[in-house]
């Protein structure tokens, strides 16, 4: 190859491709919450994507792009039988769940960052664990909130829904976590168990 | 000038702002409702922790090493 040759179709895409990888491999941990499927599910977005490069506009979002095709990957692999939107009813889940446990515990009163030394002491693996065990809709979300730096826009572009929605699951998503993250916290020993629920009223 | 915010009306905001979502001059009205309740600067830095900690335990899963290569390989297999 010459220096005036454009660079092969294959190369210019990895090239786009490969910063993504490591973000792209991590959002599918949090969506299904195993490497092996992990593994799988990024390379079947690679090879679609690559397989759907020539419709890729240059200098528009690749990132975006990539991420749509790996979510529409993971809906196409992994929903069983429910239609895109079909809302599930989440148990409501109080404001600043793990502000108030913390509190109720008197961690805010002894700790100068009690979020930090609560989180510290989690497994991470649980911890992903509990973004994949979220309802659908909500841990895709997650998933892509969680890659550092995307905006709610980008995350709506990426889903092919409208920005609202992406909040509202956010937010929600968000509770359910602090929720999941307590229990968490409870069965690590990190933190004394109790009846939460009956303190939460 | 605008009316401050009330402890609700900030609340209210309170993932968007963390989050970088609130326009200019609302970002602005949260800072200075912070700036004068120590109540909800504490909640709020609380749950800004919250979302950091889960950033870093998220940061520790490991990707494997070959991922690249393999998925590289891949897509040569599948190259005209």
């Amino acid at each position: 190859m010459t220096a005036n040759n454009p660079p092969a179709p294959h190369a210019a895409f990895e090239a786009l491709l490969h910063p993504l990888l490591e973000p792209a491999y991590r959002t599918a941990y949090r969506l299904t919450g195993n490497s092996s499927d992990s593994e799988d599910l990024v390379q079947d977005a690679a090879l679609l994507a690559w397989k759907g490069f020539g419709s890729f506009e240059p200098g528009t979002n690749f990132r975006a792009w990539f991420f749509r095709i790996l979510a529409n990957a993971f809906y196409s692999k992994y929903r069983k039988g429910r239609r895109e939107g079909a809302a599930v009813a989440l148990t409501d889940v109080p404001e600043l769940y793990l502000w108030r446990r913390s509190a109720d515990l008197g961690l805010a009163d002894v700790l100068d960052d009690p979020a930090a030394a609560l989180l510290a002491r989690l497994d991470s693996d649980k911890v992903n664990a509990a973004i994949a065990a979220l309802p659908e809709e909500y841990r895709m979300v997650a998933a892509l909130y969680f890659i550092e730096d995307l905006s709610y826009q980008e995350i709506a572009e990426m889903l092919g829904v409208p920005i609202g929605t992406v909040r509202s699951r956010l937010h929600r998503a968000r509770r359910q976590l602090q929720r999941a993250l307590w229990s968490l916290a409870v069965e690590q020993g990190v933190v004394p168990g109790g009846n939460e629920e009956e303190r939460t009223r | 000038m605008t009316d401050p915010m009330s402890c609700r009306e900030a609340f209210d905001r309170l993932d968007d702002f963390l989050d970088r979502e609130l326009s200019g001059e609302e970002t602005l009205q949260v800072r200075a409702h912070l700036e004068e309740c120590e109540r909800c600067a504490r909640e709020f830095h609380f749950e800004e922790r919250v979302l950091d900690g889960v950033r870093a335990r998220l940061r520790r899963i490991k990707v494997p090493g070959d991922l690249a290569e393999r998925i590289g390989r891949a897509i040569r297999r599948e190259s005209p």
